[in-house]
């Protein structure tokens, strides 16, 4: 299956899923942090500049910061995201789910010296589009991912109706097949609903729009409402 | 169990821990001293168990990608990193940073090879054949050198600027030097060579230029004082970098990917104390060496010393002994 979700078990026997960010975010993630970065140099320079030759030295310290100490400080104290990052929903994480720490912070930003190479991030773009997990050298040298933040969103809920018990014994799978249509019929267009729920007229004996109401019932059914 | 029962006898947990979710995001510091925050592994471990439960019961996607979410953030919580402590990272300065660069030997040897031997021919080199200046430094660059020190500037080893001004260049010049080499050690050690070996030139042969032309009085005064510290910080670094390289090249008895995450592990450490002896280096290149008015004895003294210094700590930093193990 073609599926950048990669699923990870937990010492509490659950599976995280990841979906790793592919190179395009990234790049708007980046851009935008390079953006930020020269905005502060800009306005940090009218200020220091008061201080003369002096000055100077503090501007040079000062894009040092933000060159090698910028990402490494923001992924580790704002939850894995530089403000770029977060602006575009993605997040650092290690390559167990768990928050990215200091040290493969360090990796992964002192890397993009390699990964910057030809120009701008031609190796980077070439790992990602190679890795399975759209990783660059310094992510594959740092054992960590970057991955959209932003969860799915959860399935909705099944609208209340009187149950009515299924005439015959379902399949735990096709039990969950039409619980999860009844879930997910919100968003298909009525058309589209009847048409499925026309498959089942063998089941529930009716056609369109009376066959959705039966197969919602005993959805109802399913989840044990009364 | 039904999925509705079993929402109707969790959920109001499940309620709860999501509010104290966002809680924390907006108040971070003052929901964890909050009573429930000692609560909390338990209710992430019961979450968990609900999902695993939910999961294996075929309940619908209302709830499991709801208790997935939950258990998401939970885990997030539950595995931050923890906040740093300053007495690791002098633990770390004065042992476990010179134990590292032991333990890697062999490649700080050659990178110590592969950086002063260029350095010590150019030395020679100009010493024999004075005229090879103009064919390896274009000579805009030749006068810069001898306008830095020239034995009647009052300020060695600089044309302008003052002390801060120095130090910030220093730092941003230095460490980004340092930094990349270890980097390019990706690139199967070859970046590091590289730069190894051309600054180890660069810095011979002006060395051996200054020297033959009469200003090795002053070069020497000014280089002596930083130069433990950043001499062999460099050489850490390309050390790092080229056991990042070997690595990859010869994984040994691993994988290449954990390997080359142990290698970075590695090379990280060293990179960051790379950077804080660059950083000494810095402080002393522009607040000490650049004092003129000091006698020879009191420069040449205090650079000998910190010689000893750099190479024992290390030499012996964070031996058994000392520490009782």
């Amino acid at each position: 299956m073609i599926d950048t979700i990669r699923e990870i078990e937990t010492p509490e026997g659950i599976s995280l899923r990841l979906r790793a960010a592919g190179a395009l975010p990234r790049a708007q993630a980046w851009t935008l942090d390079l953006l930020l970065r020269v905005g502060m140099l800009f306005f940090a320079t009218i200020p220091l500049s008061l201080f003369g030759l002096g000055g100077n030295g503090l501007v040079l310290l000062l894009i040092f910061a933000l060159m090698w100490a910028y990402s490494v400080v923001f992924e580790v104290w704002w939850n894995g995201q530089t403000p770029g990052k977060r602006a575009l929903g993605l997040r650092v994480v290690n390559a167990d789910g768990t928050p990215v720490t200091w040290l493969p912070s360090v990796v992964r930003n002192l890397m993009r010296v390699v990964d910057i190479l030809p120009g701008v991030y031609g190796v980077g773009l070439v790992s990602t589009l190679i890795d399975p997990h759209a990783r660059r050298l310094g992510d594959i040298v740092a054992g960590t991912l970057v991955i959209h933040a932003g969860e799915l969103p959860a399935g909705q809920q099944v609208p209340a109706m009187e149950a009515i018990p299924l005439p015959v014994v379902l399949a735990v799978d096709e039990q969950a097949a039409l619980v999860e249509f009844t879930e997910r019929a919100g968003q298909l267009s009525v058309p589209r609903q009847e048409e499925l729920a026309n498959l089942l007229t063998p089941l529930t004996g009716l056609r369109d729009t009376a066959a959705i109401r039966r197969l919602v019932a005993h959805a109802n059914w399913l989840l044990g409402r009364a | 169990m039904k999925q509705e029962r079993f929402v109707a006898l969790h959920g109001r947990e499940w309620d709860s821990l999501q509010s104290w979710f966002s809680a924390l995001e907006r108040q971070p510091k003052r929901t964890l001293r909050q009573e429930q925050a000692l609560d909390f592994p338990s209710a992430y471990r019961r979450l968990c168990h609900h999902l695993a439960l939910a999961r294996g019961r075929g309940y619908s996607h209302e709830v499991t990608d709801r208790l997935q979410r939950l258990a998401q953030q939970g885990h997030r919580v539950l595995y931050r990193p923890p906040a740093p402590r300053w007495h690791r990272v002098a633990s770390f300065l004065v042992a476990g940073f010179p134990q590292l660069v032991r333990s890697q030997w062999r490649c700080m040897l050659a990178a110590a090879v592969l950086f002063y031997v260029p350095a010590l021919v150019m030395l020679v080199l100009m010493q024999v054949r004075p005229e090879l200046a103009h064919t390896v430094f274009s000579s805009a660059q030749l006068a810069q050198f001898e306008k830095m020190y020239d034995p009647a500037n009052p300020r060695i080893g600089r044309s302008s600027g003052t002390d801060l001004q120095m130090f910030g260049f220093y730092v941003m010049n230095n460490v980004s030097i340092a930094f990349r080499t270890f980097a390019s050690g990706l690139l199967f050690g070859v970046g590091a060579i590289y730069v190894l070996g051309a600054n180890g030139m660069l810095i011979g042969g002006v060395a051996g230029h200054l020297t033959a032309i009469g200003y090795g009085a002053p070069f020497w005064r000014f280089v002596v004082g930083h130069s433990p510290f950043e001499l062999s910080a460099l050489v850490i670094a390309g050390g790092a970098g080229l056991q990042l390289g070997l690595t990859l090249l010869a994984p040994g008895r691993r994988r290449r990917g954990p390997a080359l995450v142990a290698a970075g592990w590695i090379g990280a450490q060293l990179a960051l104390g790379a950077f804080a002896m660059l950083l000494v280096a810095a402080f002393i290149e522009a607040y000490w060496s650049s004092i003129a008015a000091l006698s020879d004895p009191v420069k040449f003294g205090s650079g000998a010393l910190l010689w000893v210094l750099v190479l024992g700590w290390l030499w012996r930093g964070g031996r058994a002994g000392r520490h009782g193990a």
